[in-house]
């Protein structure tokens, strides 16, 4: 029971890889309080998993690029949990084009969901646990982060982003016990991974040293690591999860 | 066996940025042999220099001053005791004389500041607290003097304006003593308008970091008479030290070393602070001057403002103090001061300091004070 | 957590008494208490000042306190020209003991000998280096 007391927030975790997080948090017993834009539904359902290993829940409707609903959701977690001690930051989009076919638009939402809104959750986060001396932030990043894919200018441009952003605060608060981290995860299979084209998940899997493309328990392993004591002298660090797709 | 002064020497407090610190040393010291009565130098059978060394380029100061002097193979040595060094050196001398082991001792306090910048005075001077605990802050050698006047205003109502009234007494017998770095006269607006140092002391309630040397030479009762008519005979010499730090005091409104020290130069002597014909007190702050009168026992414990503002500390008033312009008006050289309030008092036993002699002056006080306290040395003179 | 690290300059980076800096940065006060005797410090020391035994145990002060003295410094010493100008208190600690630090939080004309005041364990923020110190403020 790694967590047993403490009180985590996960963006995106009303689906995919942030929902297992959320789940895995609580089965080593933290609250959990996650946002969801639109699937409600989901949401409830990840809810529901939670309260079945024996702890609390918060879903809580917020747009991660809105600073007021981020105010918000950390408002209500403080009074409802009493505290926070980890935020894990995965909420994320991409509208792939190439770059001469990349609207403005495409770029502005990929990088105020991806980037811009995990500065919004990390600065709030920091703001309380500066005060407490102690704090865990795990910021979801990417292998696409790390290299450039084709199609990706926005997204990767994010997710590379989130890297310095990572780093820039690693050095910020460290001197408050606070860990920041990036996990960079290569194709994962969620939902919205099966819609991708066959051919393309192949290629994801050829790309393997391991011949298979990870499950979202094996990004959360890792985050759920990250955040416990036997990580506590990793911070500013990314450590991939991509099977060996990218060395 | 007594021990007395038979030559005093006093050069120029001020900016002496035309010497070094032997060449300023060597000044006071001609002078003091001059002033006997056919003392040679070889007659000297030791010298004793007070100095704070952190200040000066030159390491190990008694070396170099005893060469230039030209005392050498006698024997030499440093003695130190923050601001009160010169003093701390005197004490020494009568030790030494007092003993047997030397006859006649030359004691020179000489100090060069100005080699150093104002900043780096400050940061050199903040440290005379405790290093560990307080000056990790910033704190500052007018600060710890802030820190003593906020509470005495607090606790016995002493003003700005009294403060004030110090400066101004000690620049008008500054205006009258060649050798003071300040030779102007100042009005209590022109004090309280001066700059804040450190709240509530002003530009104008602290002394100048100056350069500067003086010299006393003092032997024993037997070869006296031999080099002056009128030595200056020591009755009673108190020391007493007091926690380096303000955090560990008592109280912060009295130098406890100062009462202890003026204590045991009282019971030496055999006499009481009424019977203090003039007396030098260490004023590196116009609160310190205030806290001296009480803690010698001029005044009671809480009055030493009105003392001032009674003029009480003018000559015709009860206890005439820093009738020579104090560290105030002369500058404080730290090591030279208690050498230079000796002699004002040699000075005024003896008769000689025309305008600004007290009428009939029998019997006198110096109290050096070193750092923010740690160390006082009272000594009581009589012709 | 190196002594150093504690004040805005240090100039005892070697003291007996050096895991202050550790419980500082934890955000806690601790000053010594002597063993054999039982006499307390603060500011902590390691050599027992009354009956000069050297084993001491480390115990915690609530920062809580009255305000002794302050000043106002304008004129800073090298190294805190930056800071310029700045008030300093000195505190009488409700469990005994003294410390000198700079009054953060509360207005000037607020400040007032003798006023109840608490010691508050801080970190400099704003730059990258940890350096600790503790600042005084409202209760």
């Amino acid at each position: 029971m790694e967590f047993k007391g403490k009180t985590a927030i996960v963006t995106g975790g009303s689906i995919g890889i942030g929902a297992t997080i959320a789940v895995e948090l609580a089965r080593e017993g933290a609250n959990v309080a996650i946002n969801y834009r639109k699937h409600d539904t989901e949401a409830k359902e990840v809810a529901k998993k939670i309260e079945k290993l024996g702890k609390t829940c918060l879903i809580i409707k917020a747009d991660v690029t809105n600073y007021n609903h981020a105010e918000g959701m950390f408002k209500k977690v403080i009074e409802e949990f009493g505290g926070l001690d980890i935020l894990v930051c995965n909420a994320g989009i991409n509208i792939d084009r190439v770059i001469w076919k990349m609207s403005e638009n495409d770029w502005d939402n990929v990088i105020n969901v991806n980037l811009k809104g995990y500065f919004i959750y990390n600065k709030l986060a920091v703001a309380h646990f500066k005060e407490q001396r102690n704090g865990k932030i795990v910021n979801l990043t990417s292998i696409n982060g790390l290299r450039g894919k084709f199609g990706q200018c926005n997204y990767s441009a994010s997710k590379g982003g989130i890297i310095a952003l990572t780093k820039a605060l690693a050095k910020e608060v460290g001197k408050f016990n606070v860990n920041v981290n990036a996990v960079a995860p290569g194709m994962v299979m969620t939902e919205m991974a099966k819609n991708i084209a066959p051919e393309f998940l192949q290629k994801a899997i050829d790309e393997t040293v391991l011949g298979r493309i990870a499950t979202t328990e094996d990004i959360a392993n890792v985050v759920i690591f990250l955040c416990s004591e036997k990580a506590k002298h990793i911070t500013g660090e990314v450590i991939k999860v991509d099977g060996g797709q990218y060395i | 066996m007594k021990v007395g002064i038979i030559g005093i020497g006093h050069g120029k407090f001020g900016n002496r940025s035309d010497a070094t610190v032997q060449e300023l040393a060597f000044e006071p010291f001609k002078e003091a042999i001059e002033d006997t009565d056919n003392l040679r130098r070889e007659d000297i059978d030791a010298l004793i220099v007070g100095s704070v060394p952190e200040y000066h380029m030159q390491r190990s100061l008694p070396g170099v001053v005893a060469e230039y002097v030209g005392v050498n193979p006698k024997s030499t040595w440093l003695t130190e005791a923050a601001c009160a060094s010169g003093s701390a050196a005197i004490r020494t001398a009568y030790m030494a004389i007092k003993s047997g082991v030397h006859d006649i001792v030359a004691v020179i306090g000489v100090q060069k500041m100005r080699e150093l910048s104002t900043e780096e005075i400050l940061a050199l001077m903040g440290r005379v607290g405790d290093v560990q605990w307080e000056s990790i802050f910033g704190t500052t050698f007018p600060g710890y003097y802030a820190l003593y006047a906020n509470r005495h205003m607090h606790e016995f109502g002493t003003t700005k304006e009294q403060m004030a009234l110090v400066a101004v007494k000690n620049h008008f017998y500054g205006a009258m003593n060649p050798c003071a770095f300040f030779q102007k006269e100042v009005t209590k607006d022109r004090v309280l308008g001066s700059e804040d140092v450190a709240t509530p002391v002003n530009v104008f309630d602290c002394c100048a970091n100056a350069d500067g040397a003086a010299c006393v030479i003092m032997t024993n009762d037997k070869l006296a008479k031999k080099f002056n008519d009128t030595p200056i005979w020591f009755e009673g010499l108190g020391s007493a030290s007091a926690q380096m730090s303000l955090l560990r005091r008592p109280n912060l409104v009295e130098i406890p070393s100062a009462v202890e020290a003026a204590k045991q130069a009282y019971a030496q002597a055999k006499v009481k602070p009424s019977d203090i014909s003039v007396a030098d007190v260490h004023d590196c702050f116009t609160i310190a001057e205030i806290m001296a009168y009480e803690n010698l026992g001029f005044c009671p414990k809480g009055k030493g403002g009105k003392f001032i503002e009674e003029k009480q500390s003018y000559i015709g008033g009860k206890n005439p103090v820093n009738v020579d312009g104090g560290l105030k008006a002369k500058g404080h050289p730290v090591g030279a001061t208690g050498v230079s309030m000796t002699t004002e008092i040699v000075k005024q036993l003896r008769g000689d300091a025309e305008k600004r002699q007290v009428p009939g002056a029998e019997i006198g006080l110096t109290h050096n004070v070193g750092g923010i306290g740690q160390y006082t040395f009272v000594h009581i003179l009589r012709r | 957590m190196p002594f150093k690290y504690f004040g805005k300059i240090n100039f005892t980076p070697y003291t007996k008494v050096d895991k202050f800096s550790d419980y500082l940065q934890r955000g806690k006060l601790m000053g010594t208490q002597c063993i054999k005797c039982g006499e307390r410090y603060f500011p902590p020391r390691a050599d027992c000042l009354k009956c000069m035994d050297n084993t001491f145990k480390w115990i915690e002060y609530s920062g809580k306190g009255t305000l002794h003295s302050f000043t106002k410094i304008y004129a800073a010493p090298k190294g805190f020209e930056d800071i310029a100008p700045y008030i300093l208190g000195i505190v009488n600690l409700e469990e005994g003991g003294r410390l000198i630090a700079w009054i953060k939080d509360i207005p000037e004309n607020e400040i007032k000998i003798d006023m109840k005041v608490k010691v508050v364990p801080r970190i400099f923020e704003e730059i990258p280096e940890i350096k600790l110190y503790y600042t005084i403020e409202k209760p």
